[in-house]
């Protein structure tokens, strides 16, 4: 009775140590998933040079802000944007979703990869400008019910500067694709 | 067997009792309250002085007469926020270093624990016979103190007023000071990879400077990250040096490929008060057979310095930083009042040492 | 035959006459309001998704819907959404800066050492009175107001929004004044050049009551510009008793020490990275 009792605790054990595994294999793949790709390329910028040091954080840092702005626009939550959000850019967010949540409405985006071009780096380093090239999806809900979904190709302009330990996004602007 | 039964329960208790007594130290505080020898005596005013029983540890002396009691209590407890304010006297090393019928001298080692680590006080004592027991001969201090005066204090004073949080991020704002690593030099350790080198503030304001480092592999990954922490004088006035140190403990030199230093600088506001004065600096040996950089600190100021930092650079012939080294002086510097300090630095680097540049740091109650 | 195909023509216009439709302007202006033109009938309900903004409100189908000035402040894009009985419909539309009139103006350092190279750097960010980037070419003044001297002005084009200058701060130390311009924004910044590095640092004993008063000459670098006072001076005797620093901020024009000195003793001074001469003084009685 008590061998018996042992062997099938064993087997349970097993089997939740796997399922735990297969779980935390999952979470960890969805969390690497949300990551929005970025290409970067800083070979036009100008007129200060590219450091190595920020010539890879500016592309994590600004994947990191799609991430978190997903997360803001479809949780409705503006305490995500203090992550890599300042300025303009946090407070017009933050706007965005204050509205959202009084009109009920949510915003999700499916990400299909940034292509992240850098083209005005000051020459004290305190701003760059950059343009992305942007495919995503977007929804839009309305207490739950989807009133529009739709693939959306967009250029935006954006402003970054650097914070203490990251780069934030200052100003974030639509283009209409024309050539400025 | 009804008498028996009391007599030994009474002889068990009674066997308890004297183990109770070896075991805490009954016959070795019997032998210290005797006095009977001069290390046991400075041995029981230390163990009297560790908890706090200063009436009990003055009464050893053999000089009170000469000695003020709150003088007394001051040396361990500290005064004006000094570093042993924030102490305590964790443990205490004693050896006899010559002994007589009537005088002898004994060296005691003072293990300090302080709010900023660990402090070591090395002391050598008279003990002189007096009756049956040993007395301490306690140093009287005869150290100058300044007569109530004023002084007049008028250096340069930085305030910086930043640009507001509801300010447009376009507004201008008073930029952080210019400060540039002067050298770097990296030394491999027996247990460590130390880096040593100076910074200078180049600006025109004061700055608060930190010293970081990060260490790359062949393949340029990041492995190990440090900073000077308190081996550095974080606060420069315009064009001031300081030395810093970084270390890497249990590192390996082949293992680094490169070192990415970075320097970290924020406008701070600063008084140029106080200056102090840093006078016969010497290299020797200690008593203790260890190479140390010794000299004396003055505050050449009115106010009151609670807890001096000494940080020192030592260079080879050619101008090159090989060494930085460290110490607290656990007395506070009243105006105009020489304190000693001395910091040690290792016998095989003392031997290429050429010249030494000493800074003196400072944390206040009120400033910091 | 032909009644069949009459009947579907019939019908399809009929479902096309009720379908919910929604149009935008080809052309927005930030901050100019706007009408959106509906088709269909019936009650709606319309959304409108921008930069900022994200509302809800009851409309009927077939009529227009006015859009105010406010809500469309933000330049960029926009999603209008109608949905009806007969399901949502929607149209993107992009929103374009107004006319530039404001300027970000980012000038570094606030504090520069005179006479250095190209070390001052101007960078005007090109706004709208809403604050959305102007991205096409605007012609932006940068003007350079240095004390007792007349302007000098210069005109950069701006691209992508921003137009920038880089600077040689002047010989003469004190205050120059930066500006930027276009439209009716005129933003002006102030940049301290001060005296660079110590020059020709030289030093003079003379004895005093406590031994030896030890002195600077007035501090000055290498354009006869004053050292600002706080700048650190190192005094440095060494004798056989061993050696003796002090670091002493400049105090109007001139750094000094008192030095009690036993015996022949050298003082050797130094600022920063600059060292003066060597003093040779003898002490004692």
């Amino acid at each position: 009775m008590k061998a018996a009792a042992f062997r099938y605790g064993s087997i349970i054990a097993i089997v939740a140590v796997l399922l735990l595994g297969v779980v935390g294999y999952h979470l960890r793949a969805a969390a690497e998933d949300d990551l929005p790709r970025v290409e970067f390329n800083a070979d036009n910028i100008s007129p200060r040079p590219i450091e190595d040091l920020t010539s890879k954080s500016v592309p994590r840092d600004y994947a990191l802000a799609w991430q978190t702005l997903a997360q803001a626009l479809s949780g409705n939550k503006t305490g995500l944007l203090d992550g890599y959000f300042t300025g303009l850019a946090k407070q017009d967010f933050a706007q965005r979703i204050n509205s959202q949540i009084k009109s009920g409405l949510q915003t999700k985006y499916t990400d299909h990869g940034h292509k992240l071009e850098a083209i005005f780096y000051s020459p004290a380093g305190d701003v760059m400008e950059l343009r992305d090239h942007v495919q995503l999806d977007m929804q839009i809900l309305d207490g739950g019910k989807v009133i529009y979904d739709q693939p959306v190709t967009a250029q935006y302009m954006v402003i970054m500067t650097p914070g203490a330990d990251r780069w934030l996004v200052r100003q974030i602007q639509a283009m209409n694709g024309e050539k400025p | 067997m009804n008498r028996l039964l009391p007599i030994i329960l009474a002889l068990v208790t009674l066997v308890l009792i004297i183990l109770a007594w070896f075991q805490s130290g009954g016959v070795e505080r019997r032998e210290l309250q005797s006095a009977s020898a001069p290390d046991k005596a400075v041995q029981l005013m230390f163990s009297q002085i560790k908890s706090h029983n200063y009436d009990a540890a003055y009464a050893r002396l053999a000089n009170r007469d000469d000695v003020d009691k709150t003088a007394f209590t001051r040396e361990f407890e500290g005064s004006y926020g000094s570093l042993l304010t924030y102490a305590s006297l964790e443990s205490f090393d004693v050896s006899p270093l010559h002994t007589g019928d009537q005088e002898s001298s004994v060296r005691v080692r003072l293990h300090y624990s302080t709010a900023l680590g660990p402090l070591d006080d090395v002391r050598d004592l008279k003990v002189q016979k007096m009756g049956d027991a040993w007395k301490v001969f306690w140093p009287v201090n005869n150290g100058t103190k300044l007569p109530p005066q004023v002084i007049a204090v008028n250096y340069l004073r930085w305030d910086v007023i930043g640009r507001g949080a509801g300010d447009d991020w376009g507004v201008q704002n008073a930029d952080t000071p210019q400060v540039r690593i002067l050298s770097m030099n990296a030394i491999q350790r027996p247990d460590s990879v130390v880096l040593v080198g100076e910074v200078v503030n180049e600006d025109s304001v004061p700055a608060f400077v930190n010293v970081g480092a990060t260490l790359l592999d062949a393949q340029g990954n990041e492995f190990a990250q440090e900073s000077s922490f308190d081996k550095i004088a974080h606060k420069l006035l315009p064009k001031q040096v300081t030395p810093y140190r970084i270390d890497f403990p249990g590192m390996r030199m082949e293992k680094i490929k490169n070192v990415r230093m970075d320097v970290k600088a924020l406008l701070v506001a600063a008084s140029a008060d106080p200056v102090i004065e840093v006078n016969q600096q010497k290299l020797e040996t200690d008593p203790l057979g260890k190479k140390v950089l010794t000299g004396e600190l003055t505050d050449e100021g009115g106010q009151v310095v609670d807890i001096p930092h000494v940080i020192a650079a030592y260079y080879d012939a050619n101008g090159k930083v090989i060494w930085v080294s460290d110490g607290y002086v656990a007395q506070p510097l009243l105006p105009q009042v020489p304190v000693p300090f001395a910091v040690d630095l290792p016998p095989d680097i003392a031997k290429n040492v050429h010249s030494y540049h000493v800074v003196v740091n400072h944390y206040d109650r009120v400033a910091s | 035959m032909r009644s069949l195909i009459t009947t579907f023509l019939v019908f399809s216009t009929a479902i096309s006459v009720m379908a919910s439709e929604i149009h935008a302007p080809a052309q927005i202006t930030a901050g100019k309001a706007i009408t959106l033109q509906t088709s269909g009938s019936g009650d709606a309900t319309f959304y409108l998704i921008g930069p900022a903004v994200a509302s809800k409100s009851k409309v009927q189908a077939g009529g227009d819907i006015p859009i105010d000035s406010d809500r469309l402040e933000h330049a960029g894009r926009y999603v209008a959404i109608l949905c009806a009985s007969d399901g949502c419909t929607a149209t993107n539309f992009f929103v374009s800066p107004a006319a530039a009139n404001r300027l970000s103006f980012l000038v570094h350092p606030s504090r520069i050492p005179v006479g250095t190279s190209q070390g001052i750097s101007a960078v005007a960010i090109v706004r709208d009175n809403f604050q959305n980037l102007v991205l096409k070419p605007e012609p932006v003044t940068f003007s350079i107001m240095a004390k007792d001297e007349k302007p000098v002005s210069a005109a950069r084009n701006s691209e992508n929004a921003f137009a920038w200058v880089r600077l040689t701060s002047a010989r003469k130390e004190g205050p120059t004044k930066l500006g930027a311009s276009i439209g009716h924004a005129d933003e002006v910044r102030v940049v301290q050049q001060v005296a660079a590095d110590a020059c020709n640092l030289r030093i003079k004993a003379s004895r005093d009551k406590h031994g030896f008063l030890i002195e600077t000459d007035p501090v000055h670098d290498c354009s006869g510009n004053p050292v600002p006072d706080g700048t650190v001076v190192s005094f440095t005797e060494s004798d056989s008793a061993g050696k003796t620093t002090v670091d002493v901020p400049i105090k109007r024009g001139v750094a000094k020490v008192d030095m009690p000195i036993d015996g022949r003793a050298t003082i050797t001074v130094a600022s920063g990275v600059v060292t003066g001469n060597a003093l040779e003084v003898s002490g004692g009685q």
